[in-house]
């Protein structure tokens, strides 16, 4: 298990340098030049040129890439070209913000998306399934935005009961929580739904109901852990999505995470904070993915990580 | 039986968490509905957060609004464009204008205690204008050769040659003195984060990304303000910041969308604020290009566009008309239009100018950067539709575009571009030298349309160096009425904006350059 594990965190070290490079050049094949994002329309000719020397862009590009490479190596992402301060503290000062929201919705996404999903599955085709298969529609289709804005209409201007944008007070937390979290709830709902179905057709849930075990036993001890593995699976998934993907939630509520920094960084072509940023996201998204291969050990004794078998 | 428990169980524990999610919300029932009551904090939302509010990093209407309060300068602008002092009490200028002398404010301390000399002031704009440091704004000062503290409170600055528009110059948002303090041992390319001034207010701590609060600084030379503290905070989205102004988080906001002025005026606690702007919309043609080489056609394409429809259904009536290529709060404007709305007479100055079936083009617009920008574009192209001119639009995002419009002359692959100018110094020179003197074109300036008359370079240029207003107002006036004749640009409209302010809010400053002040300001 530690070899899968030291193999997997080698494994990474090809990944973030193909990301690398992939941001790298992106980014430098959008058409717009950092300097004139900066000044705008008044940007002086003298003033673009020394932007360029300033932040090297008027090295050759392997240079501005092996300057970018090293610096990463180093923990030094450079400085953002708009707001001059060093990009890790940009990173450092929004991440946790977009952690506390991505858990949170995951959370709450987890507790109602499991939850609804197994009810559902063991009073299949009742009311409660129809239902919540229903809401759960609903809910993977509605737009993020429009959401969020009906959140507000009815939570902030009607009923005057939670706060419309900012930070601050666990009040602050619950309306954007509740709109990140409701597309990942419904989509787990229905995972688990389905994936529990599957199980509770299987020979062996047959064989412990002749059994004579409780129910619930079934349910919890013998149908939950193996329906889990796809739920785990989209749980891994949706939580690095959450992370990188909250941008329109963090702007309709005026929250200040990472995603925002890193729309208005392309949208401004900062460089320095777009690499990093995503940089960022592209570790964090390998870490999941780890984590979640990991948990699958425990929650299938069949899968084993050694070397050369069950891979 | 036993399967009807595990599901009530189950039941039990998705209500649970409906309720306790329920329940938390209910428990901020009290602090969201009751921000009311503390009277000391005013809240202002505005759009987008400050880059920096170190003077040689700023670039931004916001950061210019949230910096007044807390870093002034020596010469403060009126809404009406009138000079005051503001750390400079006097100034006089040599015979030639060339040395100018100004007597700074004494018994000003900034928020460190440190005193305010002309050294200090020195310091600043030494700093500003110090090619290492690379100011974005630094041209403003471009005619500044030499800075010089002559005197404990008096500062000379020496010119390279006369240049009219230097106290207005000096008068801009960015054109900040902060504490020497700050400044000392801070190398050319670093910068601070919390500007220590000597404003109205001093700046507490700035939340990166969610907002800035600043209190009153109790020492301040001028009248103290009355609220004690205040909060900019940054709502990106705009009908979030309408549900914030709605719900009482804000008690004013910046830039209302033309669109949902009627809701807030159904609001009987919501003050909706109409001003005027300094900002120009205008569409230039590629005036080396054919066919807008020819002026017939260049005065045919403004005459087929309906100027006031677009301010009216558009805007819903905010803005007006352009009658000339600058606002009329700049100093040199003159009133010689608009273009009268009239179709028949565009397709005959186009049959005049040997196009009777019209022609294609393309235009060339932004998207995302003025209000309401790609609605615009789009009337002017069925509006052009009208009179035979079959216009393609190319929609770009404002980074790329600009890129796109930045082009030298031989490379410019466009036939007309939407763009915005704000006069910002409320002086001509800046709202008409860099964008349509010769010698700006593409890539040495702004003069993205290639425009030129050589009559009008001599009087751009006579009348920077001209310091008599009695004498510059004149040359202005021909050269706008030259620019007007010569139809380079549609001339469009000058945008307005809107503000809204809870009513109990009084004495906010909404200044045209469109920053807010709130140093005056009061509860009801």
């Amino acid at each position: 298990m530690y070899q899968y594990i030291a193999r997997r965190l080698a494994l990474t070290i090809p990944v973030v340098f193909g990301v690398s490079i992939i941001v790298f050049g992106i980014i430098r094949l959008i058409p717009g030049d950092p300097a004139r994002a900066m000044a705008g329309v008044n940007a002086t000719p003298q003033f673009i040129e020394q932007v360029r020397v300033r932040y090297a862009l008027d090295q050759p590009l392997p240079v501005q890439y092996g300057r970018f490479i090293v610096g990463f190596m180093q923990g030094d992402l450079g400085n953002s070209v708009f707001s001059g301060r060093p990009v890790t503290t940009e990173i450092g000062e929004r991440f946790p913000r977009t952690m506390l929201l991505a858990v949170i919705a995951l959370v709450i996404a987890t507790m109602i998306g499991v939850s609804a999903g197994i009810v559902s599955a063991t009073r299949r085709n009742s009311v409660f399934d129809n239902a919540s298969m229903f809401i759960a529609l609903v809910g993977v289709a509605a737009p993020v935005f429009w959401m969020a804005l009906m959140l507000q209409l009815l939570f902030a201007v009607q009923l005057r009961l939670l706060p419309a944008t900012g930070i601050g007070t666990i009040q602050h937390l619950v309306l954007p929580s509740i709109t990140l979290g409701t597309a990942s709830a419904a989509l787990m709902a229905r995972i688990t739904r389905s994936s529990m179905l599957d199980v509770l057709r299987q020979d062996f849930i047959t064989t412990a109901r002749s059994k004579g075990l409780h129910e619930r036993v079934i349910v919890y001890k013998h149908a939950l852990k193996n329906a889990l593995i796809p739920v785990v699976t989209v749980l891994g998934l949706q939580f690095g999505i959450l992370l990188g993907g909250a941008v329109l939630t963090e702007t309709v509520f005026a929250w200040p995470g990472v995603g925002r920094l890193l729309v208005d960084a392309i949208l401004r072509r900062d460089y320095p904070v777009v690499q990093g940023t995503v940089m960022l996201l592209a570790l964090l998204f390998v870490m999941i993915n780890l984590v979640v291969d990991i948990i699958y050990a425990f929650l299938d004794p069949r899968i084993h990580y050694q070397s050369g078998s069950g891979e | 039986m036993q399967k009807m428990s595990t599901q009530t169980n189950l039941a039990r524990f998705v209500l649970l968490v409906t309720v306790a999610i329920l329940a938390s919300m209910l428990v901020a029932c009290g602090p969201a509905a009751d921000t009311a009551v503390e009277r000391d904090t005013l809240t202002i939302a505005i759009g987008a957060e400050p880059e920096s509010l170190d003077p040689v990093r700023m670039t931004s209407a916001p950061a210019a609004t949230v910096g007044e309060h807390v870093v002034e300068r020596l010469i403060y602008m009126e809404e009406d464009g009138t000079l005051t002092p503001m750390l400079a009490t006097s100034w006089e200028a040599n015979e030639d204008s060339t040395v100018w002398q100004f007597e700074i404010r004494q018994g000003v301390t900034f928020h460190d205690g440190e005193p305010l000399n002309a050294e200090a002031v020195a310091i600043n704009l030494s700093r500003f204008v110090n090619p290492d440091v690379g100011a974005a704004y630094a041209f403003l000062l471009g005619s500044v050769r030499e800075i010089e503290a002559v005197g404990e409170y008096t500062l000379q600055l020496t010119l390279a040659q006369p240049f009219a528009p230097i106290l207005s110059h000096l008068s801009h948002s960015f054109i900040g003195i902060v504490s020497p303090n700050q400044l000392q041992g801070l190398s050319p390319e670093q910068t601070f984060e919390i500007p220590v001034g000597t404003g109205p207010y001093v700046m507490d701590r700035w939340s990166r990304g969610d907002s800035i609060r600043l209190s009153v600084n109790e020492d301040y030379y001028g009248s103290t303000p009355q609220i004690p503290n205040l909060v900019f905070n940054f709502i990106p989205e705009e009908s979030a910041r309408i549900v914030a102004l709605e719900t009482g988080e804000a008690d004013a906001i910046m830039a209302v969308p033309p669109a949902d002025v009627d809701r807030l005026q159904g609001d009987p606690n919501i003050d909706v604020v109409f001003q005027t702007a300094v900002r120009t919309i205008y569409i230039s043609f590629n005036n080396i290009r054919e066919p807008f080489t020819n002026p017939l056609v260049r005065r045919a394409l403004n005459h087929a566009v309906d100027k006031q429809g677009i301010v009216d259904s558009i805007f819903e009536g905010v803005g007006f008309v352009a009658d000339a290529p600058i606002p009329d709060a700049v100093f040199g404007h003159t009133s010689v239009g608009p273009y009268a709305f009239d179709p028949d007479l565009a397709r005959e100055l186009l049959a005049e100018a040997g196009y009777p079936d019209g022609f294609s083009m393309t235009l060339h617009h932004p998207t995302g950067r003025y209000p309401l920008d790609s609605t615009v574009a789009q009337a002017v192209q069925s509006m052009l539709a009208d009179v035979g001119i079959n216009a393609t639009l190319e929609t770009r995002e404002w980074t790329s575009y600009l890129q796109f419009t930045s082009q030298p002359p031989d490379q410019a692959e466009y036939d007309a571009f939407m763009l915005g100018w704000g006069t910002v110094t409320l002086d001509a020179d800046y709202g008409l030298f860099a964008l349509l003197h010769t010698r700006q074109w593409n890539p040495n300036g702004n003069n993205r349309g290639f425009y030129s008359n050589e009559r009008v370079d001599e009087l751009l240029d006579a009348a920077r160096v001209e310091t008599d207003p009695a004498r510059r107002a004149p040359m202005y006036h021909e050269a706008v009425q030259l620019i007007w004749d010569d139809a380079p640009w549609i001339y469009l409209y000058n945008a307005g904006q809107i503000n809204a302010v809870r009513t109990n809010v009084g004495g906010l400053i909404h200044h045209p350059l469109e920053n807010l002040s709130a140093w005056d300001a009061y509860f009801r």
